[in-house]
C-alpha cells in the first residue's frame, strides 16, 4: 500500500485538506480521556483528559516529572497507558497502546528536542529520508532527483520556508534546522493522511525551542502558525513561558500526573501560570507530600528575593534554629569565605556567568535545558572552549579560556560528567583500573610501578564507596549504572580534589544508589572542605543536596535561593519565572 | 556549538528495566569470565600444539638448534617492526601504514650512504633512523595536531615514503652494504642465534617494561581504551600519542638496519613486505595474554608462532607463499574464534534477555 503514496501525491493538492471540510469542524482533532500511567510506585499521570481543536495550538506545561513526557509518550505509543483511558483522533476511536508505527498513519506526527535530522546530508535528503525508508520494496525504485527537488521546493514553499536545498543540515543554524524538521514532520503527515483519508494532522512539538537563541523562536512561532493556517493542530510542549503565551490557543497544566488547569489565551499572567505549574499557591502541592507545609506566598516572593544579591545573615540563622526537615537545609559556610570564585564566563550558551562558592559548600545550579547551565561543567573543566572567564581557585586565578583538563586537574578541579560511559569510565577497563587513574602516579618510585599497592587502593576504595560487587578485577561495564557513578566518584575523589563539578551525577542511578552518591558527596565536601557544584534539572535533588541554589537563565545568573526558600517548588518557581522576566 | 553531553529533558523513571538489566549483567558476568580463561591461553595452546605437531612429524629438521637459530633470527626484522607497530596502536591511532615504507626508507639509506657515498656505517644508520623520524613527525603533524584519520593520513605518507625510497634508489637494489654491519646483525651470533635477535629482545624489554610497569604504559592503556576518559582525567594525550607515533618510527627505523645487516643490498620494495604481517602479529597477540588488549607479551608470542608455523610448514615441504595464507588464516582464525565459541556456548542464555517489543496485534 505505501508504494502508492508517491503517485497519489504528486497530483493532489494539499492546501485543500484541512479546516475547511465540511460537517467535520466540530468534531475535536483530538481527544485523550482518563490516560493515566504508574511507573514503579510513581503516579505519573492520573487520569488525564486531553482534547485538541482543529486548527487550535495547544500548549502542555509543567515541571520536570510532572507527567508532560509521558503524555507524550503514550500518544506515540512508547509507553502503554493504564486501561480505562481512551484516545480518539477525528471522533475515531483507536486502540491503546497507540500500536508501533501507527502514529502517522493516524494524523500524529513528533517533533523532539533533537530533532532526528541527519546532519551529514542535505536539505533535500533529509525531506525524502522519510519515504526512501518507508517505501519497502519501492526502495529499490529509481530516485529521479529532479522531480524531488521540485517536489521539494514546493513543500517548502507551501510552509513559507525558504532552505538552500542543497546545503548540508550540519551547516544550517539551529533554528533552520527546526523548521526543516517541524517542515518535514508536516509533509509526512500530509502523504499519510491522502491515503487513510483522515483529515486531522496533529504535531506535536515537544520542546522545539529550548536549543535556539531567543531573537530565532519568532521564525518558528511564523511556521507553527502557517501549520495551523493549512489545518493542522499543534500540542506545544515547553518550559518557555514566554513561547507558550505567545503562541498557544489554550494551556493546559500538568502537576504530579494530574491536569490542574486550563487557561485560554490572554487570560492569564505569568504569575499565575507558575503558580499553577508549581501549586505551591496553593495547598494542593503541600498536601501531596508528607513534609511540613509552606508559606503560601513563598513561591510568590521567590522572584524577587532570588534577585537580591545577598540573603540576610538573620535570615539564614533563622533557618538553622528552625531546623528544617530537608536534608541539606543547614546553611553552608558564610558568604566571606566563598574563596572559590568564577567570574564572567562566557561560552557555549552563557554569557557572563559569576558565582562563588566556598571550600566544603555545595552549590546547585538550576537553570531549564538550554539556560547555560548545562555547559558551566564543560567550561568550567576546560574540556570545551570559553570565549571569557576567569576561576579563582586556591588564590590562583586561572583564565577559563586558556584552561586544558590537565591543567584543571592539576588546579585541583574533578569533573563527573553527564555522559558516564563516553567520558567518565572506561568501561573495558577494570574497576582498579579505572579508580585509580588519577593517582597511579605516586605509586611509581625507583623505576618500580607498585601495581600491587594500587590494587590495594582499589579494594579498599570498592569498599569505602559501597560498590558492589566490591571486586576490582571486573571490567566497569558489568557495574550497573549507580555502581558505575559511585567508581566515578571514587576515581576523582581519591585524587582529592578541591572543587568537584558534577553534572546530573544521578542520572540513570537507581534510588538506593542514588542516596549512596548524596552521602559520598556530603562526606567528601565535610571532610576534605571540597566545594561542590552541582548541575541537575532535577530540582528536588537540588534542594536534598545542596546548602545553596544559583538561578542560571539566558545564560546568566538570575538569583539565589537557600534554606527554607529553596525548596524544588520555589527552584522550579524561579527558574521559570527568571526565564520570563529575562525574555 | 551544541554539546554532546547534555541529556534529554524530562527521562521517565527507567525503572522496569532494571530487573532485566540485572540480568544481563550477571550473564554477561560470568560469560566473560568463562571465555577469559580460554581466550587468554588459546594463542599459546596452538603455539605448543603445532610445534608438538611439527616435531613428532619432521623431528630431523624441526628439533634442530639450526632451526631455532632460523625461526628466532629470520624473523628479528619482523619482530622489531611489530614493536613499532605496537606503539600507535596501544593508543588507538589503529594504523600506521607508512611503519614498512619507514623500514624501507631507512635501509635504502642506510644502503645508498654507504655503498654509493662511502659513508662510514654508523652513521649511515643514524641517518636511516633518521629519515624513518622525519615521517614519523610528519605523521604526528596530520594524525595527532590536525586530528585527522591515522588510517587516510598514514596510507598517504606511506606511498609517499615508497616513492622517496625509489627515488634516492634510482630504482635500483643497492648493495652491498659494510660488512661490519652484516657481521654485527647477523653473521656473530650467540649461542648460535643472530645478534639480530637480542636486539630485537632488547627493544621489546624495553617497550614492554614501559608498557606494562610504568605509569605512562597505564595511561597509555586508557588512551587507547577511551581516549574521551583520558582527555577529561587531565592526560595529556596527543603528547602521548605524538611519542607513539614518533618512537615507532625510530624503531621502524632500527628495524631498517636490521634488513640492511641481514641481507646486505636493499631493494626498493623492501618495506611493504612487512608491515600486512606486523600487524597480523599485533592483532594476533591481542587474542593472548590480555584478551581484547593490544599487548607487547602477546605481539612477542604471535610473530614467533607465526614464524614457527612458516617454518615448520617449510621444512614440510610448502612453497614460500605458503607463509601469507597461514599469516592471514592464523588472524582470522583467532579474532573470531572467540567470538564464533561465545555465540554458540551462550546462545540459549542470551535470548530471553533481549527485550520484547510489547506490541498489541495490528
Amino acid at each position: 500500500m505505501s508504494e502508492q503514496f508517491d503517485g497519489r501525491d504528486g497530483v493532489s493538492s494539499p492546501e485543500r485538506h484541512g479546516r475547511d471540510v465540511p460537517g467535520r469542524a466540530e468534531t475535536p482533532a483530538l481527544v485523550a480521556k482518563q490516560i493515566s500511567k504508574s511507573f514503579d510506585r510513581t503516579r505519573a499521570l492520573d487520569g488525564v483528559d486531553l482534547t485538541i481543536n482543529r486548527g487550535e495550538v495547544v500548549a502542555l506545561v509543567g515541571q520536570n516529572g510532572s507527567g508532560k513526557s509521558t503524555l507524550v509518550k503514550i500518544l506515540s505509543g512508547y509507553h502503554e497507558p493504564e486501561p480505562g483511558g481512551e484516545l480518539s483522533i477525528d471522533g475515531v476511536d483507536l486502540p491503546l497502546p497507540v500500536p508501533p508505527g501507527m502514529a502517522g498513519e493516524i494524523g500524529l506526527s513528533f517533533v523532539y528536542q533533537d530533532l532526528g535530522l541527519n546532519g551529514g546530508m542535505t536539505v533535500l535528503e533529509n525531506l525524502n529520508l522519510s519515504s526512501r525508508v518507508r517505501h519497502g520494496l519501492g526502495a529499490w525504485s529509481p530516485i529521479w532527483w529532479r522531480r524531488e527537488r521540485k517536489e521539494a521546493a514546493r513543500v517548502l514553499g507551501l510552509y513559507e520556508v525558504s532552505l538552500a536545498l542543497d546545503a548540508r543540515v550540519r551547516d544550517l543554524a539551529p533554528v533552520h534546522q527546526a523548521r526543516l524538521a517541524i517542515v518535514r514532520s508536516a509533509h509526512d503527515l500530509r502523504r499519510f493522511q491522502q491515503t487513510s483519508g483522515g483529515h486531522s494532522s496533529i504535531m506535536v512539538l515537544d520542546e522545539p525551542t529550548v536549543f535556539l537563541p531567543e531573537e530565532d523562536v519568532r521564525f518558528l512561532f511564523d511556521l507553527i502558525r502557517t501549520l495551523v493556517n493549512l489545518g493542522g493542530s499543534v500540542l506545544f510542549v515547553s518550559h518557555d513561558l514566554a513561547a507558550v503565551r505567545e503562541i498557544a490557543d489554550r494551556t493546559v497544566v500538568l502537576r504530579d500526573g494530574r491536569k490542574v488547569a486550563e487557561v485560554l489565551r490572554g487570560d492569564f499572567d505569568e504569575d499565575d501560570l507558575v503558580d499553577l505549574i508549581v501549586g505551591s499557591a496553593t495547598p494542593r502541592r503541600a498536601s501531596s507530600r508528607t513534609e511540613g507545609t509552606e508559606e503560601p506566598e513563598d513561591a510568590r516572593t521567590v522572584g524577587g528575593a532570588a534577585s537580591r544579591p545577598v540573603a540576610g545573615v538573620a535570615e539564614r540563622a533563622g533557618v538553622a534554629e528552625r531546623a528544617a526537615p530537608a536534608v541539606a537545609a543547614a546553611p553552608g559556610p558564610p558568604r566571606s569565605e566563598r574563596a572559590i570564585r568564577i567570574e564572567g564566563l562566557t561560552g557555549g550558551r552563557l554569557r557572563d556567568l559569576s558565582f562563588a562558592l566556598a571550600p566544603g559548600e555545595i552549590v546547585g545550579l538550576a537553570g531549564l535545558i538550554g539556560s547555560g547551565a548545562e555547559d558551566v561543567p564543560y567550561l568550567l573543566f576546560g574540556s570545551e572552549a570559553a570565549t571569557a572567564g576567569t576561576l579563582e581557585i586556591g588564590g590562583e586565578v586561572l583564565s577559563i579560556p586558556h584552561l586544558s583538563p590537565s591543567q584543571a586537574v592539576r588546579a585541583h578541579l574533578a569533573l563527573i560528567p553527564a555522559d558516564r560511559k563516553q567520558f567518565g569510565l572506561g568501561l573495558e577497563l577494570t574497576v582498579w583500573e579505572n579508580m585509580v587513574m588519577l593517582v597511579q602516579d605516586d605509586s611509581f618510585r625507583r623505576g618500580v610501578f607498585r601495581r600491587d599497592e594500587l590494587v590495594e587502593i582499589a579494594k579498599k576504595g570498592v569498599v569505602d564507596f559501597g560498590i558492589k560487587p566490591p571486586r576490582v578485577d571486573v571490567r566497569a561495564s558489568a557495574l550497573s549504572g549507580g555502581n558505575q557513578q559511585k567508581l566515578l566518584l571514587a576515581k576523582w575523589l581519591l585524587a582529592g580534589p578541591r572543587l568537584l563539578i558534577a553534572h546530573e551525577p544521578t542520572q540513570g542511578v537507581d534510588v538506593g544508589a542514588r542516596q549512596d552518591i548524596y552521602r559520598i558527596v556530603r562526606r567528601a565536601a565535610d571532610a576534605a572542605a571540597m566545594a561542590v557544584v552541582w548541575v541537575t534539572t532535577d530540582f528536588a535533588e537540588l534542594e536534598e543536596v545542596c546548602h545553596r541554589v544559583v538561578i542560571v537563565s539566558r545564560g546568566r545568573e538570575s538569583g539565589e535561593l537557600q534554606g527554607e526558600e529553596m525548596t524544588e517548588d520555589s527552584i522550579s518557581a524561579a527558574v521559570l519565572r527568571q526565564l520570563e522576566e529575562v525574555g | 556549538m551544541a554539546t554532546p553531553l547534555v541529556r534529554e529533558a524530562g527521562a521517565a523513571p527507567g525503572a522496569p528495566e532494571h530487573g532485566e538489566q540485572e540480568l544481563g549483567e550477571k550473564a554477561s558476568r560470568s560469560r566473560a569470565r568463562i571465555s577469559h580463561g580460554l581466550d587468554r591461553f588459546a594463542l599459546i595452546i596452538a603455539f605448543i600444539a603445532i610445534v608438538v605437531a611439527f616435531s613428532a612429524s619432521v623431528p630431523s629438521t624441526f628439533d634442530t638448534v639450526a632451526n631455532l637459530s632460523n625461526i628466532l633470527g629470520s624473523q628479528a626484522v619482523l619482530f622489531i617492526l611489530t614493536i613499532a607497530v605496537l606503539l600507535p596502536t596501544i593508543m588507538g591511532d589503529f594504523v600506521d601504514l607508512s611503519l614498512g615504507a619507514s623500514l624501507g626508507l631507512s635501509a635504502m639509506t642506510i644502503a645508498v650512504l654507504n655503498v654509493n657515498h662511502s659513508v662510514p656505517i654508523v652513521y649511515a644508520c643514524l641517518a636511516g633512523v633518521g629519515a624513518a623520524i622525519v615521517v614519523g613527525l610528519v605523521n604526528t603533524l596530520f594524525v595527532v595536531y590536525y586530528d585527522n584519520n591515522p588510517f587516510i593520513i598514514t596510507l598517504g605518507t606511506m606511498t609517499i615514503v615508497e616513492g622517496v625510497t625509489f627515488i634516492i634508489s634510482t630504482n635500483a637494489t643497492v648493495g652491498v652494504v659494510s660488512t661490519g654491519l652484516s657481521n654485527w646483525v647477523y653473521t656473530n651470533t650467540f649461542l648460535s642465534i643472530p645478534l639480530e635477535f637480542y636486539y630485537a629482545l632488547a627493544i621489546f624489554v624495553a617497550v614492554w617494561y614501559v608498557l606494562s610497569f610504568t605509569p605512562v604504559g597505564q595511561k597509555a592503556l586508557v588512551i587507547g581504551q577511551a581516549r574521551d576518559v583520558a582527555r577529561l582525567s587531565g592526560f595529556h594525550v596527543n603528547r602521548q600519542r605524538a611519542w607513539a607515533f614518533v618512537i615507532g618510527a625510530a624503531i621502524a627505523g632500527f628495524a631498517g638496519i636490521a634488513y640492511a645487516g641481514t641481507y646486505g643490498s636493499v631493494a626498493p620494495t623492501a618495506g611493504s613486505a612487512y608491515i600486512l604481517p606486523a600487524y597480523a602479529a599485533v592483532f594476533l597477540g591481542a587474542t593472548a595474554i590480555r584478551p581484547g588488549r593490544m599487548n607487547a607479551l602477546g605481539s612477542l608470542i604471535a610473530v614467533y608462532f607465526l614464524a614457527t608455523g612458516t617454518a615448520g610448514l617449510e621444512l614440510l615441504g610448502a612453497q614460500a607463499y605458503i607463509q601469507q595464507i597461514f599469516y592471514g588464516a592464523a588472524l582470522v582464525v583467532a579474532v573470531a574464534f572467540p567470538t564464533v565459541t561465545r555465540k554458540r556456548i551462550f546462545k540459549r542464555r542470551k535470548t530471553p534477555i533481549l527485550p520484547r517489543p510489547t506490541a498489541a496485534g495490528s
